[in-house]
Order: C-alpha cells, then structure tokens, then sequence
C-alpha cells in the first residue's frame, strides 16, 4: 500500500452533542434569563410603576366630573342643560 | 407474513450505553461495540433487524466505530442490499454532524472492505451533492 499521506488519527467519535449541549445549554439558559430579567426591569417594572403612579392621586368624580362638562357622555347631560 | 412480536430483548438495546449515572452497572466502550458487532455478524441476520439495529445504532450520541460500520456492511452483503449499505454510509456521515474530520478517519478505516465488497461511496457516486 503506497502512503501518499499520513494516515488520519482516529477523532473523538463518542458523546459529541453531550459535550455541545453541556456547553451551549447553560449559555442558553443564562442568556434566556438575562433576556426576561432585561424585559422585566425595562418594560414591565417602569410600566406598573407608570400606572400606579397614574393612580395614585386619582380622583374618579372629579374626572368624571369634567368627562361630563365635555359632554362625551349619553347618560348624563353636563350641569346646566 | 406478520411479525406480530419482534423480540427486542434479542437487541443489543443500551440503556445502559455512554452515561447512566442510576446505580445499574455501567458498559464500557469496548463492550458496547463489541455487542453491536456480534449483532450485526448474525448469520442469517434478516433486514428487519438490520434496518432496526441501523436506527438504533443511529439514534445514539456518538459515530459508530469502524469495525460496527464494517459488522454492518457485510450484514449488507450477506442480504445482497447494496442501498443500505451506501445509505450506512451516509448516515455516518450526517452523525458527524460538524466534526468534519470524522468521515474521512471511517473511510479510511473502511477501504479494504469497501473494495471487498464493491461497495461506492455516496462520494463516488457524486450522490454527496444536492
């Protein structure tokens, strides 16, 4: 038999996608977290914390109130018609 | 004719293969391939079981060794099956998945029986290309 190379040594044949998956799926979940951690505190936290601050010092009567001055409603006609 | 049951314990069937941290014993590498040999090396080995045994082999995390290979290409030859036998070799080669250098180490190992038994690589068939 003629050489006309090196003859290839033997690869590592055995527990190929363990060793991929033993790398990749913890990177996969810290990134998975990262991103919803990310999407909790950018737009989630700052968007309840909109809304109570909305509602706090709400009053309902005096907005419906001047709802009712406006004249959006069918219900109740503003004072004085 | 029905195969109404296959009798699997008759499969070198590895639940016990690789990695099996549960308190069973564990096989070792050279046992594993060794059954999967003696598998294939049956005389009168039918193409159910070597269908069978090529998915399950298959379905393993690792590429088959050499001389697993070699035990199922003469299983090919002995059912006069030439298309399982390019189709093994085609399956090793998707098993490497990006390990390119996995391959050409098998056919290496393999070219004395390939020229035994006049078997083509998807290669030399030109079938490798879409």
């Amino acid at each position: 038999m003629s050489y006309s190379k090196m003859s290839l040594a033997k690869p590592v044949m055995r527990g190929l996608l363990g060793k991929r998956l033993r790398f990749h799926l913890p990177i996969a979940f810290a990134l998975s977290l990262m991103a919803a951690a990310a999407f909790k505190f950018g737009v989630t936290e700052p968007r309840k914390r909109a809304y109570a601050d909305f509602y706090k010092n709400y009053d309902a009567t005096k907005e419906f109130n001047n709802m009712r001055e406006a004249g959006i409603f069918e219900s109740v006609r503003p004072t004085g018609k | 004719m029905v195969r109404e049951r296959r009798d699997l314990y008759s499969l070198p069937d590895a639940p016990l293969a690789s990695r099996c941290y549960s308190h069973s014993k564990v096989e070792t590498d050279e046992e594993f391939d060794a059954r999967w040999v003696t598998y294939f090396s049956k005389p009168d080995i039918d193409a159910w079981e070597l269908k069978k045994g090529m998915n399950t082999l298959i379905g393993y995390d690792l590429v088959p060794e050499p001389k697993i290979v070699d035990s199922a290409l003469r299983a090919c030859r002995r059912l006069n099956d030439l298309a399982s036998a390019i189709r093994i070799l085609e399956a090793v080669k998707d098993k490497s998945g990006p390990h390119k250098d996995i391959y050409p180490y098998l056919i290496q190992e393999l070219k004395p029986t390939l020229t035994e038994l006049g078997i083509s690589t998807p290669e030399e068939l030109g079938m490798d290309k879409l």
